[in-house]
C-alpha cells in the first residue's frame, strides 16, 4: 500500500517536472493548446469533486470563472500578481458560500436551473455596472503575465486541484459526500451535517474555479461579461467531466484532453460546421458513453478507501476543523422511579395540511425496554419515530431525550447524541458495499471511527447481522431481507442508545422472523433501548416489555403486550365496532 | 400596464410547450427555443419568397412540428427513457442530450440561412389603446395565442386524451397502472409541446427581429415561465407569464432599461427559493 502511494507520488512529480518544461520547448499554438487543457483540467476536475460524488450537476462554473476574471481584471494593475489571485480565491469562497448556503436545498433539475440563472444574473448585473458605473462595457488587462506564467500557475493549480480531490477520496468528508448522493435522508441519520460538507467542497470547487479565471484573463486583454460569464463554459466543463467520467478523481481528465483537442480541430478546419459537429459530439457522449470513458476500464462505483497515508493525513487536516463533542453525562433515575426514563415527548403534534398525525401524544421510554409501538396503519407510527429522529420538525410538544430537549435539532445532532434507525421502506446506500454501508455509520458518530479500526469493526457488525459471506457486495444487490439486516447493522455501527426499529421484521419468513427476535432481543440485553414499531403481533408479544398503541394520531391503549391487545378500544381500532 | 401584458402574454405562450414537454413528458428540452427560431425563419421565408400569410403559416408550420418532434421523441429520447433509472437520471440526460440539439438545430440554421437578422413587415399598424400605442400584428399575435392556450386548457381538462396526459404529468408509475400507455401519451405531450412552440415562433416572427442564433434567450425565458408557474401547469405558466412580463415592464420604466434582464433572473431566483415547485403549486392543472 504504502509502496504503491510511494510509487504514484513519484510518478505524479516526474509528470508534472515533464509539462513545466513544455513551455520551453513549444510556444504559440501549442502552447495555447495546453494551455486549454490545463484550464479545463482545473475546471473539470474541480467541478468532479462536488458533482460527481452529490449528483447536483452545477452550472454555475461560468459564474465563478468570470468573477475570477473580473477580479483580475479590476485588480490586475494595482496588486501583484499572486495577491490577485489571492483576493480572487477570497471572492470565490464568499460567493460560493452565499450560494451555497440558499440553494444547497434545492435538489434535481431546481439547482440545475438555479446555478444557469445564477450566472445569467451575474452577468446582467457586472454589465449593468459596467456600462452604467464603469462606463463602458470591456475593459483592458495590461498585466505582465506571459503565456508560460499562464501555463505554469495552471500547471500548480492542476497539482493542487488533484492533491485536494485525492485527499478527500480518502477522507470522511468524501465518504460523507458518497452518503449524500446516495441518499440524503440516509445521511442525515447517519450523523453527517449535511448543508456543512456540502458546503465546504462546493466552496473548494468554487475556489479553483474563481482562480482560473483569474490566471486566463491575461490571456484575453480584453474581457467583456459575454467572454468571462459565458454559459458555454459551464457546460464545457460539465460535458468534459461526464465524458471522462465525475466519480473518479482521473476520470475528468479522461474528458478534457480528447475533447478540448477535438474541439479545436473541429474549429480550425470546420469552422462553419463546428456548432453542428459539437452538437453530435454531445449526442454521442450522452447515448454511447452514460459511464465516461473511466467507465470503459473500471466496473461499478469506486471503492472506499480507509487506510493509507492519504487516509491518515486526510484525518489529520480534518480534525482540525471538527469541533470535539462533549460525552453526554450519564442517565440517572428520578427520584422514586427504578428504571432512569431515556426518551420522554410531551404534547408532541404534527399536521401535514388538516390531517393531525401525531396529536398531543405522551410517550416514554425507558432505559433498556423494548417498547412496541403500535396501532392500526395510519395512526401515526412512523411520525413519531420521523418526529423523534429528526426527520421532521413537531409542530408543537417537546422531545426529551436523556433529559436533554432535541425537538428543535437536525437528524445528524440526534444522530450523534445516540439515537440510531431504521428506514420502514429500507434505505440502504445502493453504490456501496455492505462494509461501506457499515462504516458510513462508523464514522460520523461521535466519537466517531475511521482507518483500519473502522474497517474491522464494520466487519464485525456485518458478521453479526449474519451478512458476512456478502461483505464486500454492492448493497443494491442484496435481497430484501439482507437489506434490512444490513440497514440495522448500520444502525448499530452508530453506537445508539436508543434504536427505533420502523417495521424491521415485516416481510421475514417464519425462520427469519425467528432470527431477527432473537437478534433485537440479544440488543436489548446488551443494553439499548428499543422503539419498535411492528405488525407482526407474534413478535410484539414475545419481544416487547410494554406497548403504546395508537389509533389516528392519539395513545389510546399503553401496557403490557398480553394487556393492551385485549383492550377493547385497541380491538375496535384494529379490527371494528363489530369485533370489539 | 398594456405593454407589460403584451409582453407576458407572449411569454406565457413562448412557455407553454415546454411546460407540456418538460412537465409530462419529463424531457427538460434545452433546444427548444431553437425550434422557436427554426419555425420563425420558415415563416419569413414562406412569407417573403412564396407570399404565403404568416397566420396560414400556422397550418403548415405545426403540423410539420408535430411530426417532426413526435420522431425526435421516438428515435433520440425513448433510448434515454428506457435506460433511466429514475427521475432525475431522465431530466440530466435529457438536458444533455438537447443541449447536443440544441447546436445542432443551431448550426444547421447558421448554415442555411447565415447569422443576419430577419425581419418582415405584416399588419404593422399602429393602434391606440387605453392611451398606450401598440401594433396591430402584436395584438393579432396575442389573440391567437389566447385562443391557442384555452383551447388547450379545455383539450386538456374536458377531454380524455387530456387526463391522461394530466395524470402522466402527475405519477407516471401510477398513470401506468391505470392503463394509460405513458410512452404513447409522453411521445403525444412532446408532439403537442413542439407544435406550441412553433405556434409561438410564427406569432413572434410578425413583430420581433430574429437571427438564427437567438434561440436560447427563448429557450431561458420559457424555463423561468416554466419554472415559476410551476412545472406542468398550464395556468400558471400563463400567470407567470404575465407577472414577468408586467416586471419587466415596471423595472424598465421605473429603474433602469439595462437591468430588466437582471430583475428576470432576480425574480425567478427568489421563486425558486421561497417557493421551488412553482407560484402556483402542483403540477398539471
Amino acid at each position: 500500500m504504502r509502496a504503491a502511494t510511494a510509487a504514484y507520488g513519484m510518478f505524479g512529480l516526474a509528470l508534472s517536472a515533464l509539462l513545466a518544461v513544455v513551455p520551453l520547448l513549444v510556444s504559440g499554438y501549442y502552447l495555447a493548446l495546453g494551455i486549454s487543457v490545463l484550464s479545463y483540467t482545473v475546471l473539470a476536475t474541480s467541478w468532479a469533486l462536488f458533482s460527481g460524488p452529490t449528483r447536483y450537476i452545477s452550472l454555475a462554473t461560468a459564474a465563478f470563472f468570470g468573477i475570477g476574471a473580473y477580479t483580475a481584471a479590476i485588480l490586475g494593475e494595482k496588486l501583484p500578481w499572486p495577491l490577485v489571485l489571492a483576493v480572487a480565491a477570497l471572492i470565490g469562497i464568499a460567493v460560493a458560500l452565499v450560494v451555497g448556503l440558499s440553494t444547497l436545498r434545492l435538489s434535481g433539475i431546481y439547482f440545475v436551473i438555479f446555478t444557469f440563472g445564477l450566472t445569467e444574473l451575474v452577468r446582467q448585473l457586472v454589465t449593468w455596472y459596467e456600462v452604467n458605473i464603469h462606463g463602458s462595457v470591456g475593459r483592458y488587462i495590461f498585466v505582465d503575465v506571459t503565456q508560460p506564467v499562464i501555463y505554469w500557475y495552471l500547471l500548480a493549480l492542476a497539482a493542487l486541484v488533484f492533491l485536494a480531490g485525492w485527499l478527500i477520496g480518502r477522507s470522511r468528508l468524501g465518504l460523507a459526500l458518497r452518503v449524500i448522493g446516495d441518499d440524503e435522508g440516509v445521511a442525515g441519520h447517519c450523523g453527517i451535517d449535511i448543508t456543512r460538507a456540502k458546503l465546504t467542497v462546493f466552496s473548494l470547487s468554487a475556489v479553483f474555479m474563481t482562480v482560473t479565471g483569474a490566471i486566463m484573463a491575461p490571456r484575453w486583454t480584453y474581457i467583456d461579461p459575454a467572454i468571462s460569464f459565458n454559459a458555454f463554459t459551464s457546460f464545457q466543463t460539465l460535458i468534459m467531466a461526464l465524458f471522462g467520467g465525475a466519480t473518479r478523481l482521473f476520470g475528468p481528465l479522461l474528458g478534457v484532453v480528447p475533447l478540448v483537442v477535438l474541439f479545436e480541430l473541429l474549429g480550425a478546419h470546420f469552422p462553419n460546421y463546428f456548432s453542428i459537429l459539437l452538437g453530435v459530439v454531445f449526442m454521442v457522449i450522452v447515448y454511447l458513453l452514460p459511464q465516461g470513458v473511466a467507465g470503459l476500464f473500471t466496473r461499478g462505483p469506486p471503492r472506499l478507501r480507509t487506510v493509507g497515508i492519504g487516509a491518515r493525513l486526510a484525518e489529520r487536516i480534518g480534525r482540525v476543523f471538527d469541533r470535539p463533542q462533549a460525552s453526554p453525562p450519564p442517565v440517572a433515575a428520578a427520584d422514586g422511579e427504578a428504571v432512569p426514563e431515556i426518551l420522554a415527548t410531551r404534547g408532541l403534534r404534527k399536521a401535514f395540511g388538516g390531517l393531525v398525525a401525531v396529536d398531543n401524544l405522551e410517550l416514554s421510554v425507558r432505559k433498556g425496554e423494548i417498547l412496541g409501538l403500535i396501532g392500526p396503519n395510519g395512526s401515526g407510527k412512523t411520525t413519531v419515530l420521523n418526529l423523534i429522529s429528526g426527520a421532521y420538525r413537531a409542530d408543537a410538544g417537546e422531545i426529551r431525550f436523556r433529559g436533554q430537549r432535541i425537538e428543535a435539532l437536525k437528524p445528524h445532532r440526534i444522530a450523534q447524541l445516540g439515537v440510531a434507525r431504521t428506514f420502514q421502506l429500507v434505505r440502504v446506500l445502493g453504490s456501496m458495499t455492505c462494509v461501506e454501508n457499515v462504516i458510513a455509520g462508523l464514522a460520523f458518530r461521535s466519537p466517531a471511527v475511521w482507518g483500519g479500526r473502522a474497517e474491522q469493526m464494520a466487519r464485525a457488525l456485518v458478521d453479526r447481522v449474519g451478512l458476512g459471506a456478502r461483505a464486500g457486495m454492492p448493497a443494491d444487490e442484496l435481497t430484501y431481507v439482507d437489506q434490512k439486516r444490513l440497514e440495522l447493522a448500520r444502525a448499530l455501527a452508530m453506537q445508539p442508545e436508543l434504536l427505533l426499529l420502523d417495521e424491521w421484521l415485516a416481510g421475514l419468513n417464519p425462520a427469519e422472523l425467528n432470527d431477527g427476535i432473537a437478534l433485537v432481543r440479544s440488543l436489548r440485553n446488551d443494553g439499548l433501548s428499543i422503539v419498535v414499531v411492528e405488525h407482526v403481533m407474534d413478535a410484539i408479544r414475545s419481544l416487547c416489555d410494554r406497548c403504546v398503541v395508537m389509533n389516528a394520531g392519539c395513545k389510546i391503549a399503553q401496557g403490557p403486550p398480553a394487556v393492551v391487545l385485549a383492550d377493547r378500544e385497541v380491538v375496535r381500532a384494529y379490527l371494528g365496532d363489530a369485533d370489539a | 400596464m398594456l405593454p407589460g401584458l403584451i409582453l407576458g402574454g407572449m411569454y406565457a405562450l413562448v412557455a407553454m410547450g415546454l411546460t407540456l414537454q418538460y412537465g409530462v413528458a419529463r424531457i427538460m428540452n434545452l433546444s427548444y427555443g431553437e425550434f422557436l427560431v427554426a419555425a420563425a425563419l420558415a415563416t419569413f421565408f414562406l412569407y417573403t419568397g412564396l407570399g404565403v400569410s404568416p397566420l396560414l403559416g400556422l397550418l403548415i408550420a405545426v403540423p410539420a412540428a408535430y411530426v417532426l418532434n413526435w420522431a425526435i421523441y421516438q428515435l433520440l429520447l425513448v433510448p434515454l427513457v428506457r435506460r433511466a433509472k429514475n427521475r432525475d437520471m431522465l431530466e440530466v440526460d435529457s438536458i444533455l442530450a438537447t443541449f447536443g440539439m440544441l447546436f445542432v438545430v443551431q448550426g444547421l440554421a447558421h448554415v442555411l440561412v447565415g447569422g443576419q437578422y430577419y425581419s418582415y413587415s405584416y399588419l404593422s399598424i399602429p393602434l391606440s389603446i387605453l392611451g398606450s400605442t401598440v401594433a396591430l400584428n402584436r395584438l393579432i399575435a396575442l389573440l391567437f395565442a389566447a385562443l391557442i392556450g384555452l383551447a388547450l386548457y379545455f383539450a386538456l381538462t374536458r377531454t380524455r386524451a387530456g387526463m391522461a396526459i394530466r395524470a402522466v404529468a402527475v405519477d407516471p408509475v401510477s398513470a401506468g397502472l391505470v392503463a394509460i400507455d405513458v410512452r404513447r401519451a409522453s411521445a403525444f405531450a412532446f408532439a403537442l409541446g413542439g407544435a406550441l412552440v412553433a405556434a409561438a415562433g410564427v406569432l413572434v416572427s410578425v413583430f420581433l427581429t430574429l437571427n438564427a442564433s437567438m434561440g436560447v434567450v427563448f429557450t431561458t425565458k420559457a424555463l423561468i415561465v416554466v419554472i415559476m408557474g410551476g412545472v406542468g401547469n398550464l395556468l400558471g405558466a400563463l400567470l407567470a407569464g404575465l407577472v414577468l412580463g408586467l416586471a419587466e415592464t415596471a423595472v424598465a420604466r421605473l429603474i433602469d432599461p439595462g437591468l430588466t434582464l437582471a430583475a428576470n433572473f432576480a425574480l425567478f431566483l427568489i421563486v425558486l427559493l421561497w417557493r421551488p415547485t412553482g407560484l402556483f403549486g402542483g403540477a398539471a392543472r
